[in-house]
């Protein structure tokens, strides 16, 4: 296994009675990578990860998280791994920091990095209110503090940012690229495009319970940029869309030089257009 | 342990293993801790007690008024009777209960099942403090009641209470995994209620019933606080010690059946 690959799916397969969940998955985790699982509901993000983590066994193929086949995990492996998912509750009646501290104790995390983890959230001021009068946002950031107080050497993230305000999904991809800056391996499932685009080294997109594409997002979006357009808005408020031709590559020309450009984009597909070519269906299903 | 289609569910972890895992003892005690942190904010779980404590106390004075606090050996039996059933069952089943459908509720059991807490730890983490409250309630009503101390076997006493109080608790276990939540905990335990509750109480009132009620943990448990109200010595029989430790056994194996099947939570 190649050096700093910390989880690994081989040839895995998922058949649930009839349904077959999961078709030959392939792929790797790198140490400070952030692989995005896209896809839209249903389409076996959440059925990876629990395969992955030991929750769930593949009908078929090979999962290795942090070197230990996925059908020989047990408990200890979450002293290594953390998990954020929409059924990650919090204790409501405690306080912000008894959450935490509750936990650090089961991990034998020193008190100083509850304090720096809460710092990290933004959520010391918060410490002694009962984590039940936490907003939504601070919810999601208080249980992402839980799942990485112990340093973990995987993240796995299902929708981290779902229903959260721009500001707190900021705030949350700030920290995970901090967090992978540290050298901690991330796998988010999520079907916000542009989360994944922002965040991820590597996507895969995931459809039926296949991979349709993989790779980065730059380059999924590139190999995709076949027919090249430009949007370009001129002096007076006219807007027009123009594909790579000869005959437009003169008058584009002929603008610039005349300095009637007002602003000038390429128009190369984001994830979810691919997306939508790939499978004729859309992420946000 | 694995559930049926071989995975292991972080709502079903080893039972096995856990337990005799160097180094675990600091989990425990965070379970417990967890535990104890939200049963004492539990209003309708902490006011249980205080109800069965006050019952007693307030019946001992209101039918002690006409005989000058000396109550009839009749009287003292049945207060014990019903604080003790109440305290062993209600209490038993509805805090253990309550607490694991209350975390089921609020998605912090997966939340700590993620976290490398097994199964074991969690199953003695949960009954500890419950076991505690109960074993406690016991000896207060006892206290409370006006029985002549001097004739408690204490040994006896201590040996019928724990069993009793911890078969409570794995009843309690079993009622936490079948419910979905607080609700749905406190309706499953109707059942329990009115079988181990009520047969002992109204054992008084009814020879079929009192027959019954010697077959039951809670009847061995009032049985012996009825002998001791009236006076008399009591020796554990070999039936009470069948029944006693007979239903633990049966309780636990319910438990771990269940468990084996669909872990704390099923998904």
């Amino acid at each position: 296994m190649e050096q700093n690959v910390l989880l690994s799916l081989s040839h895995v397969s998922k058949r649930f009675k009839t349904e077959l969940a999961l078709k030959d998955i392939n792929m790797t985790l790198r140490q400070g990578e952030i692989l995005g699982f896209l896809g839209p509901s249903g389409a076996g993000k959440t059925t990876t990860i629990k395969i992955i983590t030991g929750q769930l066994r593949q009908t078929s193929g090979e999962a290795r998280l942090l070197g230990t086949d996925s059908a020989n995990i047990d408990e200890s492996i979450y002293e290594n791994i953390g998990v954020v998912s929409d059924s990650s509750g919090i204790y409501k009646k405690m306080t912000v920091w008894q959450n935490l501290a509750v936990f650090a104790r089961i991990w034998k995390v020193p008190r100083e990095r509850v304090e720096q983890v809460l710092d990290q959230v933004g959520l010391a001021e918060h410490k002694n209110k009962p984590a039940g009068k936490l907003s939504k946002g601070q919810t999601q950031r208080l249980v992402l503090a839980r799942a990485v107080l112990h340093k973990p050497r995987v993240l796995f993230l299902d929708e981290p940012t779902s229903g959260l305000d721009p500001t707190t999904a900021v705030a949350i991809h700030r920290m995970l690229l901090e967090l992978k800056e540290q050298g901690m391996a991330i796998f988010l499932t999520t079907h916000n495009m542009e989360e994944a685009t922002k965040l991820c080294d590597r996507v895969a997109l995931l459809h039926d319970g296949e991979i349709v594409e993989f790779g980065s997002p730059q380059e999924i979006c590139l190999k995709y940029n076949r027919n090249k357009k430009y949007h370009v808005l001129l002096a007076g408020g006219r807007e027009l869309e123009l594909a790579q031709n000869p005959e437009n590559i003169v008058k584009i020309t002929r603008w610039m030089e005349g300095d009637e450009i007002m602003r000038i984009h390429s128009c190369e597909p984001t994830l979810e257009t691919v997306f939508l070519e790939v499978t004729g269906k859309d992420l946000n299903v | 342990m694995k559930s049926m289609d071989g995975a292991m569910r972080p709502a079903q972890m080893s039972m096995g293993k856990a337990a005799g895992r160097g180094g675990s003892l600091h989990k425990l005690a965070a379970v417990t801790q967890i535990k104890w942190l939200c049963i004492s904010r539990n209003t309708m779980i902490m006011i249980g007690p205080l109800i069965v404590i006050g019952m007693v106390y307030a019946c001992k004075i209101l039918y002690g008024v006409r005989s000058e606090g000396t109550l009839v050996p009749f009287l003292t039996g049945m207060l014990l009777n019903i604080g003790i059933s109440m305290n062993i069952c209600a209490e038993g089943f509805i805090m253990v209960g309550t607490s694991i459908a209350e975390e089921k509720e609020n998605h912090t059991l997966r939340a700590l099942m993620t976290s490398s807490i097994t199964g074991v730890q969690y199953f003695f983490g949960s009954i500890l403090i419950p076991f505690v409250m109960l074993m406690a309630v016991n000896y207060i009503v006892l206290f409370i009641s006006g029985i002549s101390l001097e004739i408690v076997p204490w040994i006896p006493f201590f040996l019928v209470s724990a069993v009793a109080s911890l078969t409570s608790c794995v009843l309690g276990m079993i009622v936490g995994i079948c419910a979905k939540n607080q609700m749905n905990a406190n309706l499953i335990s109707y059942p329990f209620l009115m079988v181990f509750m009520m047969i002992p109480v109204f054992g008084n009132l009814s020879e079929g019933l009192h027959k019954i009620s010697g077959f039951l943990f809670t009847g061995v448990m009032t049985g012996m606080t009825e002998r001791l109200a009236n006076g008399e010595r009591y020796v554990m029989s070999a039936l009470d010690m069948a029944v006693l430790f007979g239903e633990l056994a049966v309780s636990i194996l319910v438990f771990l059946i269940l468990y084996k099947r669909n872990g704390y939570e099923k998904d």
